[in-house]
């Protein structure tokens, strides 16, 4: 009788318990609650400080070049022993450039050809040497391999959106200054933000090795800095909503404004970029020739004529061309 | 705990009766073994049993063999090479999607048709291969990868072309976003994906390979038993042979040496198909795959206009895996595997057409770095010049896909002969233990009879 009474017990304990078990829950096969967005190749948050060299760079006039020696040699009979002579010789110029900056160097995605106001500078200068402003070979190299490609002798000039600064001058020479543009902000047609203070703890966009990233670190607001390889990279991750903004040169920010009319540029301009034609640090005859080439350019008007053609599409004043600054 | 030697005086009598049954039996056995007749009789009960269990036992595992090798064919091998399809399309997508912006303009109709085939390809072998992961928890995951970056990478190229139409650099920007994810996530995934499906092909071939150990030992402890009993009933009744028991001991030879037979055959069949069909499939998918990471760091290198050294750096890394007579080319190694020899020539060709296209590779290197960026430009992509990179890598390519073919077919070929072989071995495994059942229990019936 005990063994029947317990045996009950256990398949009504058992009855119980398959009950309560009945109520379960609708089961999901798969929840995904964050998305691994993309980002361009190269893109860092809060990139470790470059090394920055022992010695501070020596107080120094950066925008002073070397003066032009004389009229310019005619075309295709560069004088003996001069660095102009040798790549006359080798039968092209070589030139560092970019492909991704709107306006001053791109690549025309319909003919594949280099365009801008940079290449307009490098074709002078080809045009100078040869009399042939095709007598080029173009090298794209980022902001952060400028100098490399100079200093490694992979390059006979660097036409670039490059600052000239102090600590450049070390390395390498700069020709006298073809443009001077300025540091801005570029945000959201819709965003209130009008300087860098207001970004505090926010990501703002710049290239990697540019003056500019290093403006972005060292400011008091705390930005979260993000550097790319190169500036276009900047443009699609603030139309991707990654950074909050970008903040660069007007130049460049100007042709990323002219690719999406949904960005703007915001503020004053807070620094003075002036843009200078990098040329490796023994190459003096070639920093004297390519500054007569530049006065020569902007005393004829080609200048004027390139801006406009490139830079008058952002609707900008033209300003007047800079005074060329020398040593002596 | 209720136990049946001791039921106790609490229990009711109907109760005990019931609880008392297996220690009835079982003293019962036991005494009847005691007497001639009653353990001749045990002996063939014994044997009954045996042999019934010997033949489910022996059945199932020839079905379950059987199913392991439809298996192979019918799924296994689809799959993994619906995981290394997933891996060429979305690779030929990538360097496909970058020769089209190297040929600036609106890119050539025949591009676009190719960028998109590949994707649908990709998307219908990658719905084909999540069907199939089931329980495996890695290949679940790269999967899932896979579904959720393949739409990013499509909405990043669709971008990029749209800005390219407009002439904006930031086409050249998204597109380099596309590359960057397709190379850092995409593709690692459909390369682990493919790892693991082709693991579990050739664990499966192993299994469908293996000898059932088990069953034979059973079929040898019956066929043991059934000469024990044979001499014991000598020693007893001094006749030499038991009709019944000699045919079921022939019933039980005749199993041992067709299923034996059979399966070693069968073992030998999918042995081969593994080895000149799925292993050297695999090592032609390895050198497919390595063409087109070398294809896609050629127009890489184009794309980036010389600031593109890494890419060429990683080409120059992979071509020993191309070309040269070292075991290091897989090209070489995939022809020792050859069964055929029109595979053999196949990879030749593919041999011939990968050093062409190195010599094609060096030239564009050597009119981009002097200069010639446009002339490189259309040597690399031009798929109308006879000996422009493109042409040889697409030759290199088709040659691959024959010889992967001919290596798929013979696998099938195989595996499919193996299947062959195994035909009506389950039924007669299941008749031929049913006949020496009979054949013991006659065999014991006839004996006992004369103890009446």
């Amino acid at each position: 009788m005990r063994a029947v009474r317990a045996s009950l017990l256990f398949v009504l304990l058992m009855a119980a318990v398959t009950a309560c078990a009945g109520g379960g829950r609708p089961v999901d096969l798969a929840t995904v609650s964050s998305v691994d967005r993309p980002r361009p190749v190269g893109a860092e948050e809060n990139p470790a400080p470059p090394s920055t060299s022992a010695a501070p760079a020596p107080a120094c006039d950066p925008t002073a070049s070397f003066r032009p020696q004389g009229a310019l040699p005619p075309p295709g009979q560069m004088p003996a022993n001069t660095t102009m002579k040798a790549i006359q010789d080798a039968g092209q110029l070589i030139a560092g450039v970019d492909q991704n900056t709107f306006l001053f160097g791109f690549r025309n995605p319909t003919t594949n050809a280099l365009e801008g106001f940079d290449i307009d500078r490098v074709r002078e200068i080809a045009k100078a040497i040869f009399g042939d402003p095709n007598k080029v070979q173009f090298k794209v190299v980022t902001s952060a391999g400028r100098i490399k490609a100079l200093t490694d002798g992979e390059v006979h000039v660097v036409v670039r959106t490059m600052t000239a600064t102090c600590e450049r001058w070390k390395d390498i020479n700069f020709s006298a200054i073809y443009y001077t543009a300025g540091q801005r902000i570029l945000v959201d047609r819709t965003s209130k933000i009008a300087n860098l203070d207001q970004l505090g703890g926010q990501k703002v966009c710049a290239a990697k090795g540019s003056t500019s990233i290093k403006t972005i670190s060292d400011h008091a607001a705390k930005l979260i800095p993000v550097q790319v390889d190169n500036w276009s990279d900047c443009l699609i991750m603030l139309q991707q909503g990654q950074v909050a903004a970008v903040s660069t040169d007007d130049t460049i920010l100007s042709g990323m404004v002219a690719q999406d009319p949904n960005v703007k540029m915001a503020g004053p301009r807070f620094t003075q970029e002036p843009y200078g034609i990098g040329i490796p640090k023994a190459n003096v005859d070639m920093v004297s020739f390519v500054n007569g080439v530049l006065a020569k350019s902007i005393a004829d008007g080609s200048w004027a004529a390139s801006y406009d053609q490139w830079l008058g599409r952002t609707g900008e004043q033209r300003p007047a061309p800079p005074t060329p600054v020398y040593q002596d | 705990m209720v136990t049946t030697s001791a039921p106790d005086a609490g229990t009711a009598p109907g109760t005990r009766k019931v609880l008392s049954v297996p220690a009835t039996a079982a003293r019962r056995v036991r005494k009847s073994a005691q007497s001639t007749p009653g353990r001749l009789f045990v002996v063939g009960v014994g044997l009954v049993v045996l042999a019934l269990v010997t033949g489910v036992v022996g059945a199932l595992a020839m079905q379950q063999k059987q199913s392991t090798i439809d298996n192979l064919i019918e799924h296994r091998e689809p799959v993994a090479a619906a995981s290394q399809q997933i891996y060429r399309s979305l690779s030929d997508a990538d360097a496909t999607a970058a020769s089209a912006f190297l040929a600036g303009g609106t890119p050539p109709a025949a591009l676009r048709d190719r960028y998109e085939l590949d994707i649908a390809t990709a998307g219908a072998n990658l719905a084909e291969a999540s069907a199939d992961v089931g329980g495996v928890v890695a290949a679940e995951r790269q999967v899932n990868e896979l579904a959720k970056q393949l739409p990013v990478y499509t909405g990043l190229v669709e971008t990029a072309r749209a800005y390219n139409r407009q002439g904006y650099p930031s086409g050249a920007a998204y597109l380099r976003e596309a590359s960057g994810l397709m190379r850092a996530k995409i593709l690692p995934a459909a390369q682990e994906l493919y790892r693991i499906d082709f693991e579990r092909l050739a664990a499966e071939q192993d299994a469908a390979g293996s000898f059932p150990w088990f069953t034979l030992a059973l079929v040898l402890v019956l066929l043991g038993a059934l000469v024990a009993a044979q001499r014991y009933l000598l020693r007893r009744t001094n006749r030499l042979l038991n009709v019944g028991l000699v045919v079921a001991t022939g019933a039980v030879v005749v199993g041992l040496i067709w299923g034996s037979a059979a399966l070693l055959i069968e073992s030998s069949r999918v042995s081969d198909g593994h080895e000149h069909g799925t292993s050297q499939v695999e090592v032609i998918v390895q050198a497919r795959i390595v063409a087109l990471k070398m294809r896609a760091n050629e127009t890489l290198t184009l794309v980036a206009r010389g600031d593109g050294a890494e890419y060429e750096a990683e080409f120059k890394e992979l071509t020993k895996e191309l070309t040269g007579r070292s075991d290091e080319n897989l090209l070489v190694r995939a022809q020792g595997l050859s069964a055929t020899q029109e595979t053999t020539d196949l990879l030749a060709a593919a041999q011939k057409n990968a050093d062409d296209w190195l010599t094609a590779h060096n030239r564009v290197r050597e009119l981009d770095d002097g200069g010639s960026y446009q002339e490189a430009v259309s040597l690399a992509i031009s798929t109308d010049a006879k000996t422009s990179a493109a042409t040889m890598f697409t030759m290199l390519d088709d040659n691959l896909l024959k010889a992967l073919n001919h290596g798929r077919q013979k696998f099938v070929e195989e595996t499919s002969g193996a299947s062959n072989v195994m035909t009506g071995l389950v039924p007669g495994v299941a008749l031929l233990a049913l006949l020496a059942a009979a054949g013991v229990t006659m065999g014991i019936r006839d004996r006992l009879r004369e103890y009446r």
